[in-house]
């Protein structure tokens, strides 16, 4: 199947800095993808290149179908009133979900009231469900739970998986707090100073890396080390491939939060499909 | 689209039509109460040139700069709070807020969301520009028949005609494109107010140039009898035939006129054309007017294209 | 019906979370067959997670047999999960708390019990294997 995200190759430049470099990765359709990296990595900008805010200087996004984004300060017009706003979204896109009105009614938001009079809250919902109600086939989310309440980010996360669990949409969204992530995305994407680090399934990934406990000098031929950390005689690291053939460590399979880590704590280390190498 | 650009436009278009109404309705009474007065109160004949419409004349001149000192200002101040408030949010206020992340991530693809914006916006600017010509060109004539044409005051000149349109699409233009220079309103509108203003001072030192002043030489006099003539320039003519900016070896002697007095002046004039010199005076006459009008309005309209242009340029490179 | 909720602190992942409901449930005789499960559109909008976790753990109770996906129907409870009645589960119960005040007599404090419990489990499933 066509990949709903297709990125070849792409650098973005500002002046003379490289923001992406050589960056290349396919999100699958169906899937919800979380873009993880500490702030400047880069994550803005390849949503940008893949919405069409901005062009690359090297390489192409191609995006299956239509794209729809929310920046991440989830902008709306401050005059216009939650009724206009839809209105506004219905008469800018080809497709419009008529139910989007509804549904903001039933969260609860006052469809006359004005954009400025909702809460943060409230407004990151209209966001969403405007970005929604254009019935994209690839959903761009620029950090969507920063900056609200432990409600509203449920609530807005609620609104987007329903709204995958009920046709073929396929979501990116950012964060730098991975622990948002967990039981919402199913496909991690890496960046990191600018490059891809990491890209592919999460249980594929995290089957496929090992948390190792044991003694220093306990060897870990056989395996790819992506990151190790020592206290005192006792060794822990992040490795991928198969366990070890010492019998001195202890293994378990990493969470997610430890596999990102691990990887931006070590930015040579990369586990992309069609790389054999983790670690250098 | 349009209807977009209604909803985020309209507090503008609002209060332009609202003055333009309010302006439309002044003009409209002084007219009214002018023709009044000239019905109850003109001696046969007037208004005209005979000496029994002198009363009538001054009555009617009073009215007259009543209301022009009103709007004197207008040919300046309009242009620029078009620029302000049209042109420098079109794109400055959707940078400022990122809300152009939104407007331009919708399936309406960003070359047409300015083409619909620049063309409904622009449109709306030179149709209120053509009003205001309308109404101060319908309103003038009640008050200025055979006083004087609407070509020899600059300031006159700027509201009749293609003028005001230029003007006002020129300023809506410039707030555009300084709109995505600063990507920020309020310094957009700063360079707007002060761009307006230096482009019509070098318009101004310009407009002489517009076409090739005619040249009348005069005797016993310096000055035109032509009341609407712009005046471009003038010299003292030798008796040899030789132009020269100061008969300085006339051997008229010159004394410096105290206060208001031009005695000495008017002496050393008539002595001059004693000795058979003459004056030559360079100058546009009033049948020079849709020449010049169509002149800067072609200049303007050009800029504005160019500066609509840049705008367009510099949103379609750097969307995000 | 079933009601899902999830521990998030609990390190066990979203999905084994949800099919150990469900077995919880089917023995606890609150789900039986023919029951319907939520759909994964329900789930996803009570619990906000990935519609994929919610179908990941209704396969695999497919492949143990313990429900089944009937296509545009939703999914049902196939047969529920043979364990005790209600009333030997008060009979068991009693007979742990009995064992449990023995062995504090004895010495033993909750952490001792954990491990001593969890030994024991671990050989009995040996055992059984054997």
């Amino acid at each position: 199947m066509r990949p709903a995200l297709e990125v070849t190759g792409l650098g973005v430049r500002y002046r003379r800095t490289w923001v992406l470099r050589d960056c290349s990765l396919s999100v699958p359709t169906g899937r919800v993808a979380a873009l993880v990296g500490p702030n400047g990595a880069g994550k803005t900008t390849l949503m940008h290149a893949a919405v069409g805010l901005l062009r690359p200087a090297l390489g192409s996004v191609r995006v299956a179908g239509e794209a729809a984004f929310v920046a991440q300060d989830k902008p709306l017009y401050d005059g216009f009133t939650v009724a206009e706003m839809l209105a506004f979204g219905r008469r800018m896109n080809t497709r419009w979900d008529a139910a989007a009105a509804g549904r903001l009614a039933g969260l609860g938001i006052p469809l006359g009231r004005r954009v400025s009079g909702l809460s943060g809250g409230q407004q990151a919902q209209v966001a969403v469900t405007l970005a929604l109600a254009c019935r994209p086939d690839l959903l761009v989310l620029d950090e969507p739970l920063a900056n609200l309440d432990p409600l509203a980010r449920h609530d807005v996360m609620r609104s987007i998986m329903a709204e995958v669990s009920g046709r073929e949409l396929t979501v990116l969204l950012s964060s730098h707090v991975v622990s948002d992530l967990e039981d919402t995305c199913d496909w991690l994407v890496v960046l990191n100073e600018g490059r891809l680090q990491v890209s592919g399934d999460i249980d594929e990934l995290l089957d496929g890396h090992l948390v190792l406990t044991g003694p220093d000098g306990a060897s870990a031929a056989g395996t790819r080390v992506v990151g190790a950390s020592r206290t005192g005689r006792q060794v822990s690291m992040l490795v991928r491939g198969a366990p070890p053939l010492d019998p001195r460590w202890q293994a378990r399979r990493p969470g997610l939060e430890e596999l990102v880590m691990a990887y931006l704590r070590s930015p040579e280390s990369a586990a992309l499909p069609g790389l054999t190498g983790a670690g250098v | 689209m349009i209807w977009v650009t209604w909803r985020q436009h309209r507090a503008q278009i609002l209060v332009t039509a609202g003055f333009l109404a309010l302006l439309g309705a002044l003009l409209l009474a002084s007219a009214v109460e002018a023709g009044r007065y000239v019905a109850e109160h003109a001696p046969p004949g007037c208004p005209g040139p005979a000496v029994a419409c002198g009363d009538l004349a001054v009555a009617l001149g009073r009215r007259y700069d009543a209301v022009y000192s009103v709007f004197g200002w207008m040919p300046l101040v309009l242009p620029a709070l078009i620029g302000a408030f049209w042109g420098a949010p079109l794109l400055g206020r959707e940078y400022e807020r990122g809300t152009h992340r939104l407007a331009w991530t919708q399936s309406v693809p960003v070359w047409r969301w300015l083409a619909v914006k620049l063309s409904v916006l622009g449109g709306a600017v030179v149709a209120g520009g053509l009003l205001l010509s309308l109404m101060v060109s319908l309103w003038r004539p009640v008050f200025r028949t055979g006083v004087d044409s609407t070509f020899g005051n600059i300031g006159v000149f700027n509201m009749v005609g293609v003028e005001p349109a230029a003007w006002w699409l020129y300023a809506f233009a410039l707030g555009t494109a300084a709109g995505t220079l600063f990507r920020r309103t309020l310094p957009a509108m700063a360079l707007v107010v002060a761009g307006v203003a230096v482009t019509m001072f070098t318009l101004f030192q310009l407009s002489d140039h517009y076409a090739e002043p005619a040249r009348a030489e005069l005797s016993g006099t310096v000055l035109l009898e032509d009341p609407d003539a712009r005046l471009v320039s003038a010299a003292w003519v030798r008796p040899s035939g030789r132009e020269v900016a100061e008969p300085s070896d006339s051997g008229c002697p010159r004394r410096v006129d105290a206060g208001h007095s031009s005695k000495n002046a008017e002496a050393w004039q008539a002595c001059l054309f004693g000795k058979g010199y003459r004056y030559a005076v360079y100058y546009h006459p009033a049948s020079r007017f849709w020449r010049f009008q169509w002149t800067e309005g072609g200049i303007l309209a050009l800029a504005s294209a160019a500066l609509g242009g840049l705008a367009v340029r510099r949103a379609l490179r750097r969307p995000g | 019906m079933i009601e899902f909720n999830l521990d998030r602190g609990s390190g066990v992942s979203t999905y084994l979370q949800l099919v150990h409901q469900v077995k919880q449930a089917l023995r606890l005789g609150t789900l039986r067959p023919g029951d319907q499960l939520p759909t994964a559109r329900e789930v996803v909008e009570s619990l906000a997670i990935n519609p994929n976790t919610v179908l990941k753990a209704y396969r695999e109770l497919e492949r143990e047999g313990l429900v089944e996906g009937r296509p545009g129907m939703g999914t049902f409870v196939r047969q529920g999960i043979a364990g005790a009645t209600l009333a030997e589960h008060t009979r068991l119960r009693r007979g742990l708390q009995k064992w449990v005040r023995d062995a504090r007599a004895a010495g033993l404090d909750q952490e001792d019990l954990r491990a001593l419990f969890a030994v024991v489990l671990a050989d009995t499933a040996k055992q059984d294997v054997a």
